[in-house]
Order: structure tokens, then C-alpha cells, then sequence
């Protein structure tokens, strides 16, 4: 257990970390992309509409990700798929961020004061240019700091895609320490990579309170 | 031709009737101001107007057009499309309570608003016209400033220049200054008398009973869903002929008996 022992494996990790990354970017745009859909259409439809995609939010909250995410293992091939392991769990993946996204993104527009569409509505402006102007831009002030939590959450349970042998940087570190059995210090460089990952997002959340403080 | 029209205006939620068949006119440069104590119905009336609220019976008609619903000749109500009613919304321009001004966007911004994303004309025409009704209000130094800047009475102007940047035939005006400060109520009744005084076509729902009895071509005291007395304010404030008026003036005059 030399202490260069990280040091020695760090050009692997790293390649790991490339695939974590290259995962999150997939799954945070498809993700958040979906989600914003699913939650803007979750306020402008009718009560059976409104009815599924809360069901839909709700039954992928109530479950754990590596439980949708097992399921999307198993469940092509049972079905008949022949689907590559990453893309079975990249798509539950996306799944299950669309979800909390949704939410978030339904609640922020439902907290737009209705006075601001009455007062819209009087300068006889249509719905699509409403949504446009008045209701998206205010919705996303509110929505910006739990999107970017959700962001962050999104890319640390990409670590999850381990459990079912897609290799990314947790499957590789464990590899490592199977070989090496310095567990302490590779588990630790793998903490800081991570951290390195999420860190500039955090950063982007706290800049973000800092201008909305300012703009109130 | 009356400028609004409205007939046997109905509106229930659920069980409770709020709006037990209303029927007034207001001429074209008239100003009717509606007084009433709170739950009579005449903020709902007036959202009527512009169809911030749906209603069930009778109807209204702007400068002779049906608003909301037009009625076949066999008698069946039908609503009209979304977009012929926002078509006829701009026409009516509201001032509200709340001022409900957009507060992502600038002073300036919040006037271009509805010449902007609703009439579409060019940027630099709607900056100029923009500017002008700044002007008017008294507030072209604030142009740049955001909404959560200014003070209430600053806001409610805004909130008229806002609504007047569409050209409107007709203003409503929901209880504008009752969110105000007692010293910022001058400086929005005063936009709002000129603005009659040029001949500005306006139904007014205040509790300001001075202000009603400078300003108002006559007055409707509303209670309980309908129109109670309605007449010229130097008679009818002087000789109130319901229990219901005399008690509401009583209560709301007593206050300014002094000023």
C-alpha cells in the first residue's frame, strides 16, 4: 500500500470519469429537457392529463433509482429487446430525473401570482405569447436553484449504473481496489474527482442566489 | 350607441349568485363610478367586462360587439373563440388593485408590453409611444428602473400607462388605489381625473366618495349582486334613498367628514 498507489491508477480513474461525465451530460439534457416538457404541458392540459403526469410523478418518486433502473435492465430483454446494458440504464436514468424535473418545473409556474396573467390577459395577449413572456420568464427565477440541486443529485446516482457492470468511474475504482486493496486511498481520489465533477454547478447555484437576492 | 353595454349581466359559483342580473350603459367619454361595500359584487362585475371571469347569463357588448358569448337566433349561447375575445380584451384597458405589474421586466418594458406582443408594431414606434405615457403619468425618469423599485403610487401609474399603451375605447378600473398609502392616493387620482377630464370612456370601482362625486358622470351603488340606486352624485349623495346606501355612506363618509 504505497501512498503513490492513486497516483499509479489515475490515468485509469480518470478515463472512468470521462465516461461518468459523458453519462451525466446525456442524462441532464434529456432529462431536463423532458422534464420541462412533461411540466409544461402538466399546466395546460385538461384533468386527465393532469391526472397521468401526476401519476407519472409520483410513482418515480416513490421508487428508488436503482430499483427503476434494475427493472430497465431487465425488462428490455424480457420484452424481447436486445439492448446494450448502458442504454437500458441511461434511459431509466432519464426517466427518472424527467420526473423531479416535472415537478419543479410545474410548481414554479403554478407560483406565478394569477394576477400577472389576469393582468396580461387585459392587454389581450394569447396564451402561448402569455406563457412566453410572463409566466416562463418568472417561473424560471424560481426554479433555477431546485433545477441545479436536482442537477447535481442527477450526476452522483449516475454511480448507480455500476450495480448492473456498465463501466464509468465507480466501476472502475472498484476494479482498482479489487486489484490494489488500497480501498482508503482510491475511495478517497474518487471523492475528489466527483466533487471536481459537481463542483462548478454548485458554484453556478450560489452565483445564482446571489443575482436573484440582487434583482429582489 | 352606448360605448358598454350591459344586460341582465348573471354569474353564479357553484350555488352562490354573485351577479343577480346587472344592466347598465356608459356613453361614450362618460365616467360611472361603482361604489359598494366589499362581496357586492362589483369586482367581479367588472372582470366581467374584460372576461378575466366567465359569466352565465345576459351579455355585454363593447362599442356594439358581444363580449365572451353571442347568442344564435334560436337563443343558444355559444362562447366565442379564444382568439376573437382577446381581440375584443384589447379594447378595455384595466388598472388593478394589486397593480399585477410585470416585475421580470422594466417600467419602460411593462408599457411596450401590449403594443409589442399584441398589436406587433415596431419596437421604436412602441418605445416612443411608451415614453409619451410615461410622460403623462409623470414617471419617464423611472423608465428604466424595475417595478419592485417604486413606491405603490409610482407602481399604480405605471400600471395605467401600461394598460392606456394599448389605445383602449374603454378603462376599468378595479379598486386602484386601496392598496395604497393615504399620502400615494392623490398622485393616481389625479392621472385618473385627467384622463376623464380628456374623455376617456371609464367605469371606476372605488371607495374614494370624493373623489366619485368630483369626477364621476354618475354613480351605481351595488350590493348583494345587483344595482341597488344609481343616479347623478350631487343628488344621489345627497339624498341617498336606501337604508343600504345611507348606512354604506355613513360608514365610508364618516371618514373623510373632516378633510
Amino acid at each position: 500500500m504505497t501512498p503513490n498507489v492513486l497516483i499509479n491508477n489515475l490515468p485509469y480513474l480518470l478515463k472512468g470519469a470521462l465516461v461518468t461525465l459523458e453519462l451525466s451530460v446525456v442524462v441532464l439534457i434529456a432529462g431536463n429537457l423532458l422534464g420541462l416538457v412533461i411540466g409544461i404541458v402538466a399546466t395546460s392540459v385538461g384533468r386527465i392529463g393532469q391526472s397521468l403526469i401526476t401519476a407519472y410523478i409520483f410513482v418515480l418518486r416513490g421508487i428508488p433509482i436503482l430499483v427503476i433502473m434494475l427493472l430497465g435492465y431487465y425488462a428490455f430483454p424480457a420484452l424481447g429487446y436486445r439492448v446494450p446494458a448502458y442504454v437500458a440504464v441511461g434511459v431509466a436514468q432519464i426517466i427518472y430525473v424527467s420526473a423531479f424535473v416535472a415537478e419543479i418545473v410545474r410548481s414554479a409556474i403554478l407560483s406565478v401570482p394569477s394576477g400577472q396573467i389576469a393582468a396580461a390577459r387585459s392587454l389581450g395577449m394569447r396564451r402561448f405569447s402569455i406563457l412566453k413572456e410572463i409566466v416562463l420568464p418568472q417561473a424560471t427565477r424560481i426554479a433555477i436553484p431546485p433545477l441545479l440541486n436536482n442537477s447535481l443529485t442527477a450526476i452522483k446516482q449516475t454511480s448507480y449504473v455500476s450495480v448492473v457492470g456498465v463501466w464509468e468511474l465507480t466501476y472502475a475504482a472498484r476494479e482498482v481496489v479489487e486489484r490494489t486493496l488500497a480501498s482508503f486511498q482510491i475511495f478517497l481520489g474518487v471523492m475528489a474527482i466527483y466533487f471536481i465533477i459537481c463542483y462548478p454547478l454548485s458554484l453556478l447555484a450560489r452565483r445564482w442566489e446571489r443575482r436573484a437576492a440582487v434583482v429582489q | 350607441m352606448p360605448m358598454i353595454e350591459i344586460r341582465d349581466l348573471r354569474k353564479s359559483y357553484a350555488e352562490l349568485e354573485v351577479l343577480k342580473g346587472i344592466s347598465f350603459d356608459v356613453e361614450k367619454g362618460e365616467v360611472v363610478v361603482v361604489l359598494g361595500p366589499s362581496g357586492s359584487g362589483k369586482s367581479t362585475m367588472l372582470r366581467c367586462i374584460n372576461l378575466l371571469e366567465e359569466f352565465q347569463g345576459g351579455g355585454i357588448r363593447i362599442d356594439g360587439e358581444a363580449i365572451g358569448y353571442t347568442t344564435t337566433e334560436g337563443g343558444k349561447r355559444r362562447r366565442r373563440k379564444e382568439a376573437e375575445n382577446a381581440k375584443l380584451r384589447e379594447q378595455v384597458g384595466m388598472v388593478f388593485q394589486s397593480f399585477n405589474l410585470f416585475p421580470h421586466r422594466t417600467v419602460l418594458q411593462n408599457v411596450m408590453m401590449g403594443p409589442l406582443k399584441v398589436k406587433g408594431i415596431a419596437r421604436r414606434e412602441a418605445e416612443a409611444l411608451a415614453r409619451d405615457l410615461l410622460k403623462k403619468v409623470g414617471l419617464l425618469d423611472k423608465a428604466d428602473q424595475y417595478p419592485a423599485r417604486l413606491s405603490g403610487g409610482q407602481q399604480q401609474r405605471v400600471g395605467i400607462a401600461r394598460a392606456l399603451a394599448m389605445q383602449p375605447k374603454v378603462m376599468l378600473f378595479d379598486e386602484v388605489t386601496s392598496a395604497l398609502d393615504p399620502e400615494l392616493v392623490g398622485e393616481v387620482l389625479r392621472v385618473m381625473r385627467q384622463l376623464a377630464q380628456e374623455g376617456m370612456t371609464m367605469i371606476i370601482v372605488t371607495h374614494e366618495i370624493h373623489f366619485a362625486r368630483d369626477v364621476g358622470d354618475r354613480i351605481i351603488f351595488m350590493d348583494h349582486g345587483a344595482i341597488v340606486e344609481e343616479g347623478l352624485p350631487a343628488n344621489i349623495l345627497a339624498n341617498p334613498k336606501s337604508d343600504r346606501f345611507k348606512q354604506f355612506l355613513r360608514r365610508y363618509q364618516g371618514d373623510y367628514l373632516d378633510t
